[in-house]
């Protein structure tokens, strides 16, 4: 490990890394826009710059060179002296933030960015309070430059993160640099719109106000905003995630930093994917049918009420005519917690893994890229936990059938009652299913939205999305990501680990952790938890 | 004040239109392709060949030679506007460039341009009604010690004084070469070397 000195300061660093990310990762602050640690480098925005080191032109020794250089480019070298805490390097700074806002319009308070822009940081941190330009401003305009993004041009900095992103991580080249100088502009080429599906990103590696996102335009000041550390459920990926939620209510995703599964970035389709947490339509109470009467029982009773019908069934019919359909959108704590509830009533309940959904491609980025190459992918499987839940079907053991032959078996009459579990976002009941659960005495759906099941299911139970849920998701790799709860059910719903947790004979307070660690003492497996680290540096 | 937004989604090309290069252009640009390592490589004397043909480098000639050279359209967007020398709408038989750099500027560039402005009645970037010339600046002609200079087509003029205009204006032969220009430049397969019609004479 190479140790170099800062401002005086030994720092010891990692191998392969520049000064800036050495000085940031020591605790340094160090303004920097075109420098992000996912793109490559290019040392344009000059704001970075150091004092260094340099063998004397005279001989004999080492002497501070004349000339600044930016940090974001010289790789670390046992021995190297630089120094940000000097007269020069503030005084480049000063400068260099003076002519960034030289054009800026100052409209902070109609920008989204306010609250998370980097121009603002470094202006109060770094920056002079006064701009001595007296001509007109240059206006750039503002660009329709795709579905889901606009371009302030007058607001950005020219880093050109955005455009290297697109170079480099999608290689869709949707974004460039027009014109010269004052004039520089990043656009689209007419018609050509940046309308790949990570376009969301250059949104969050836009420093400023420049690039914004038209979903969260205007929604909702950044300051308000909790931010909660989730899993995005939309493909196996798993993306570590940061739900942005105010008040109950999901305002945006946002990327969070896993090395492991998706560096900085996350994909358009789990970005926006959670719209349906408030849909209308959503079941947001139980619902239970006697004899044709549709009525609401109360929470408390849905205990007893399960397990008096389940017990009822198992008299009638043997206790091998019971089946629970898992689904592949449970948390493996949810999952554990009915499969131990269902086995406890119905000894020899069969086990399914309900539909995985599968859709499209296999999307590799940069496009075209094979191999290591790769730097993104999106999945086809759109769930996020279908291995965490067959790997709890595997090691519970008993009787187990695959979705299909459930279906058939049912059909024929092999199975009186079934806790039949969707969430899925999309509908998902088929013609074949429909009919499967119409030939059983009891069913208990638990799901988001109405469909054939819970028309006809006997005791309907509210499932919640993702963001009002917590527990851990296995992705395609069989890595075990926990994710938190952002927002709370929807008023009369109850999360579906507390109700679980309930029938599975605990009392108090649901926690993904507490279940995950009585699990882990079953399955071994799920004591290797893997959180994605913290993010190195404050960066967005 | 209401901001405009541009529309960047639409496209400004009409793609039931008849391709705007030439395969005589196409072929010339493809005859570059064994110099360089990268097609990429190729866009700038791609541009300049387009640019002779057509007098300008449209939206869709811009796409177009994106296909040929198999790059994004958007970078050969980025290159085109960087360059002051490749125009991006139309423009007269006869482009004058007056340099805005430093010693032109000290020695009364200003005022000529001035002169160009009014005797023309145009401004900077445009073009007189009749087609007959568009008027631009430029930085540094590299023509420092001949300031205040100016370039009609490629033809170069030195120490022009606001006097001296009209005169200038009038005489037809005002971009006639001198020397034949270098083959190096690639011009257009077959054409004159000492004349260069531009803009409005479209080929092919
Ligand atoms: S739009 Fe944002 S990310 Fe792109 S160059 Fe401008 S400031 Fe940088
Ligand atoms: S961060 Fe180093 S020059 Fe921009
Ligand atoms: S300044 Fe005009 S030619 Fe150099």
């Amino acid at each position: 490990m190479p140790k170099i000195e800062i401002d005086g300061i030994e720092v010891e660093c990692r191998d392969g890394i520049t000064v800036l990310q050495a000085a940031l990762e020591a605790g340094w602050s160090v303004p920097h826009y075109c420098y992000h640690p996912g793109l490559s480098v290019v040392a344009s925005c000059r704001l970075c710059l150091m004092e260094m080191q340099m063998p004397s032109p005279k001989g004999g020794g080492m002497e501070w060179s004349s000339k600044l250089v930016p940090s974001c480019q010289v790789p670390v070298k046992n021995g190297l002296v630089v120094r940000f805490a000097s007269d020069q390097v503030k005084r480049n700074q000063r400068r260099v933030m003076e002519f960034l806002l030289l054009n800026h319009p100052l409209d902070c308070p109609v920008c989204d960015q306010a609250g998370e822009c980097l121009l603002q940081d470094y202006s109060y941190e770094f920056g002079d309070p006064t701009s001595r330009m007296r001509d007109e401003k240059h206006k750039s305009p503002k660009k329709d430059i795709g579905p889901r993004t606009l371009l302030y041009s007058d607001r950005c900095v020219l880093c050109t993160r955005c455009v290297r992103f697109t170079r480099e991580i999608t290689g869709t080249h949707d974004l460039c640099v027009t014109h010269r100088g004052s004039e520089n502009e990043i656009d689209v080429f007419p018609g050509k719109a940046l309308d790949n599906p990570l376009q969301g990103n250059v949104v969050d590696l836009c420093p400023v106000g420049a690039l914004l996102d038209k979903d969260f335009l205007f929604k909702q000041r950044v300051w308000f905003l909790k931010r909660t550390k989730s899993i995005c459920p939309g493909c196996s990926t798993g993306c570590a995630v940061s739900v942005d939620s105010n008040e109950g209510v999901v305002y945006r995703l946002k990327p969070r930093y896993n090395p492991g599964v998706n560096d900085w970035w996350m994909c358009d389709e789990g970005r926006f994917g959670w719209k349906y947490m408030h849909d209308a339509n959503r079941i947001t109470a139980p619902v239970i049918r006697r004899g044709g009467v549709t009525g609401t029982p109360p929470w408390d009773s849905v205990p007893e009420i399960v397990d008096a019908r389940l017990r009822a069934v198992i008299e009638a019919h043997g206790p091998d005519k019971v089946a629970v359909v898992l689904s592949p959108m449970m948390a493996c704590e949810e999952a554990w917690l009915l499969v131990r509830f269902l086995r406890s009533v119905a000894s020899e309940a069969t086990l399914v893994l309900g539909p995985v959904p599968i859709q499209g491609q296999l999307q590799m980025f940069p496009v075209g890229s094979t191999g290591d190459a790769v730097r993104f992918t999106i999945r086809r499987e759109k769930c996020p936990n279908r291995r965490g839940v067959e790997t709890i079907i595997a090691e519970t053991g008993g009787p187990t059938l695959s979705f299909e032959v459930f279906c058939e078996q049912a059909t024929a009459g092999a199975f009186a009652a079934a806790w039949i579990v969707g969430g899925y976002p999309e509908p998902w009941v088929t013609k074949d299913f429909a009919k499967a659960v119409g030939q059983l005495e009891f069913v208990v759906a638990q799901d988001l939205f109405p469909n054939e099941v819970t028309e006809v299911a006997t005791l309907v139970l509210p499932a919640c999305g993702f963001a009002q849920r917590e527990g851990s998701f296995m992705n395609f790799g069989g890595r075990i990501q926990p994710f938190d709860r952002a927002i709370a059910p929807p008023d009369g719903a109850k999360g579906d680990g507390q109700y679980l947790y309930e029938l599975a004979g605990f009392t108090g307070l649901y926690s993904g952790r507490a279940v995950r660690e009585m699990m882990a003492q079953e399955i071994h497996l799920f004591s290797m938890v893997k959180e994605a680290p913290p993010m190195p540096v404050h960066q967005h | 004040m209401a901001w405009p937004t541009i529309d960047r989604q639409s496209p400004v090309t009409d793609s039931d239109a008849p391709p705007l290069l030439s395969d005589e252009v196409k072929a010339k640009i493809r005859s570059f392709f064994e110099r360089y390592e990268t097609r990429r490589a190729a866009l700038l004397p791609a541009l300049h060949v387009v640019q002779e043909s057509l007098g300008y480098i449209s939206w869709r000639a811009m796409d177009e030679v994106a296909t040929v050279l198999d790059i994004p359209a958007s970078e050969v967007f980025d290159v085109v506007t960087f360059y002051t020398h490749y125009w991006t709408k139309p423009r007269g038989k006869k482009t004058i460039v007056v340099c805005r750099s430093i010693t032109c500027e000290l020695m009364g560039a200003g005022v000529l341009l001035e002169a160009f402005k009014r005797h023309l009645g145009v401004g900077e970037g445009e073009t007189t009604p009749d087609g007959a010339y568009s008027l631009a600046t430029e930085e540094c002609l590299a023509q420092c010690d001949h300031a205040p200079c100016v370039l009609i087509n490629e033809k170069k003029h030195g120490r022009v004084k606001p006097d001296d205009v009209p005169a200038l204006l009038a005489d037809p032969d005002n971009d006639k070469l001198e020397v034949p220009r270098s083959d190096l430049y690639d011009p257009v397969l077959g054409e004159d070397a000492t004349t260069r019609p531009r803009g409005g004479e479209r080929k092919g």
